[in-house]
């Protein structure tokens, strides 16, 4: 019965293409407009992230502030301390930086000036175009090597393999430091790239740069497994019992991106909400139309009756048919919101992850826009009188 | 099984047109057994299509009793009344009221669709029925590919496609020319033969008296 009830609507459908056409648009924009949203809501949220990502999403930085220099809390010690103390950390690193002026014969830029133990490549995952990351012997043996961001490499060395070759680093006097790596470019997002920085061994920034024992600041690198989140919450609560929240700064990627997931999230939910209301009112265009539908067929559901056909039989004909009106209109809203997310993604230079939440969501509403506007014109043909609808003119 | 396979005991049917209320059917009792070919007969007006909606369980009467094969259907609610119609009644108008959209196999199977058969066992009954009334070569035809007297075959087969006890027509031959409405009357003669109950309603005398028994209605009792 359902099945035949589905090809009856689709021979009304056929037999009123226009109308049709016109009525199914309010749910099919509907659908378009609650599918794009989320979509293209979902997209940027994730490329907010990805960009986030390349920060760590798996690193929590610790900057000490200025007045705690001399407390002598923030010392080498304190990577060790901060690793037992707190669960879930992987390695701490202990950082130095500092803005300095770097030379090459002639050419001469600015970059930071980072002081970092020999592990913070592999920690960090850092790429290399050439070359790779100083060795822990370096670092024990004070020896002057750096390592170049991408974009310092391209200043100083524009033609030519870096590698190999010596860029002068002054601080009270000018020191050479032989390049052994260049580092791949990675998107200048959130400032958390490594292009315009300059990477030497810890302690040949110390005895360099330096004349206390407190650290700049420390990379924490979360163990496998663990939420950095909660990590970098535990870590928060254990600074705030030592130091107070004003001792420190806490900056963590992964905090960063469940912020902006959430913004995008609330305000595409938003969105998403206003543009169901149109689904409502596409609702009422159902509606209309199936009135339109009963009044027409009122002579055929007096026949339907006749032949013995129960007000239930003839209330489920008519939902059946606003429910494939709806289900019809959801599929090519998906069709249409899909095809809109992927111009904007494309757009945009997003990359463009499709909500299957929002169809399913979109569709679920639809097909309840269509037993929620269907029932009261289902209903109304279910209840004329035989005698009356079989002389209907 | 009662003998009597439809009866009107006492039954009257009101209507209320504004200020005045209209007897349709002003106390009337008749019984009409098993196997009958009976007209109800009698000028616009006179009740006759009352009658025959209160027969036919597309109405109930205002006062009385009607039993379809023995069953009381006064206090029955509209599914029910669905089912009798379904189960007992086949009704043939003289507008043929086929369903416009469908072909003429799937009109005769609407019926047993309602009556919950497979699919399988609806489309063999279907086409029995199809080839009862000589058009089982029209069955993919729509309404409008069909003459009138076609369309009426195919409205008789829809009618007796789910085997009811009783054949109810209101002027099957109005809508048709002489001779093809005589070979509608000949196609019930058959059906009739066959042991079904036929009722014609007709306001044309002539046409009346080719059934075996006469009922003649006037102001909403039956004349003797």
């Amino acid at each position: 019965m359902v099945i035949e009830n589905i090809k009856l609507a689709f021979n009304a459908m056929r037999g009123n293409k226009m109308r049709t056409a016109l009525s199914l648009l309010g749910i099919v924009i509907g659908v378009a407009s609650v599918v794009a949203i989320l979509t293209i809501g979902d997209s940027a949220s994730q490329s907010i992230k990805d960009a986030i990502a390349i920060g760590g999403l798996d690193m929590v930085t610790i900057y000490p502030s200025p007045g705690q220099r001399n407390t002598g809390i923030f010392n080498e010690e304190f990577a060790s301390m901060l690793r037992r103390d707190v669960e879930g950390i992987d390695v701490v690193l202990p950082q130095n930086s500092s803005m300095g002026r770097i030379r090459v014969s002639q050419e001469a830029t600015d970059a930071s000036v980072v002081g970092v133990l020999s592990d913070y490549g592999d920690a960090l995952n850092l790429e290399y175009t050439q070359g790779s990351f100083f060795d822990a012997m370096d670092n024990i043996n004070r020896r002057q090597v750096a390592v170049l961001g991408s974009s310092v490499a391209e200043e100083l060395f524009p033609e030519q393999e870096a590698v190999g070759r010596y860029i002068s680093l002054f601080r009270n006097q000018a020191k050479n430091y032989l390049v052994v790596g260049v580092l791949k470019s990675k998107d200048p997002t959130f400032n958390l790239s490594y292009d315009d920085s300059v990477f030497i061994p810890y302690n040949t920034y110390s005895q360099r740069f330096i004349r206390t024992t407190n650290v700049g600041a420390f990379v924490v690198k979360v163990t496998d497994g663990f939420d950095t989140i909660a990590v970098s919450d535990r870590i928060t609560e254990y600074l705030d019992d030592i130091v107070g929240t004003d001792g420190y700064m806490l900056f963590s990627p992964a905090t960063l991106a469940e912020m902006a997931d959430q913004i995008t999230g609330t305000f595409s939910t938003f969105l998403a909400l206003i543009a169901a209301i149109s689904l409502l009112v596409g609702g009422i265009g159902i509606m209309n139309i199936m009135l339109v539908s009963v009044a027409e067929r009122t002579r055929e559901i007096g026949v339907r009756k006749a032949i013995g056909a129960s007000p239930s039989v003839i209330r489920g004909q008519f939902l059946i048919e606003a429910l494939t009106l709806t289900i019809l209109g959801g599929f090519l809203g998906i069709v249409l919101g899909s095809l809109l997310s992927f111009a904007v993604t494309n757009l945009m230079d997003w990359s463009l992850h499709l909500s299957y939440a929002s169809f399913i969501l979109a569709l679920g509403f639809s097909m309840f826009v269509g037993v929620f506007f269907g029932w009261y014109p289902a209903v109304k043909a279910s209840k004329l009188d035989p005698i009356d609808a079989l002389n209907y003119e | 099984m009662s003998d009597h396979v439809i009866a009107l005991r006492n039954v009257s049917r009101y209507y209320v047109m504004g200020e005045f209320i209209v007897k349709a059917l002003d106390g009337v009792s008749v019984s009409i057994k098993r196997g009958e070919f009976t007209s109800i007969m009698g000028p616009s007006g006179s009740g006759k299509s009352t009658m025959m909606n209160l027969i036919g369980c597309l109405d109930t009467p205002t006062d009385g009793q009607i039993l379809i094969d023995g069953e009381d259907t006064s206090g029955m609610n509209e599914a029910e009344l669905a089912f009798i119609r379904n189960q007992k009644v086949g009704f043939v108008f003289q507008q043929f009221n086929l369903l416009g959209k469908l072909t003429a196999l799937e009109n005769v199977v609407t019926p047993l669709l309602y009556a919950g058969y497979r699919p399988r066992e609806r489309r063999r009954m279907a086409i029995n029925a199809l080839e009862r009334v000589g058009l089982a070569d029209r069955m993919y035809h729509r309404p409008n590919e069909l003459s009138g007297g076609q369309k009426q075959r195919v409205a008789i087969a829809r009618a007796l496609v789910n085997n009811p006890s009783i054949l109810l027509a209101d002027e099957p031959t109005g809508a048709l020319d002489t001779r093809t409405g005589n070979q509608i009357m000949e196609l019930f003669d058959e059906i009739n033969s066959e042991g079904r109950t036929v009722i014609l309603v007709t306001h044309d005398r002539e046409l009346g008296l080719k059934a075996k028994r006469q009922i003649y209605l006037r102001d909403g009792k039956i004349e003797v």
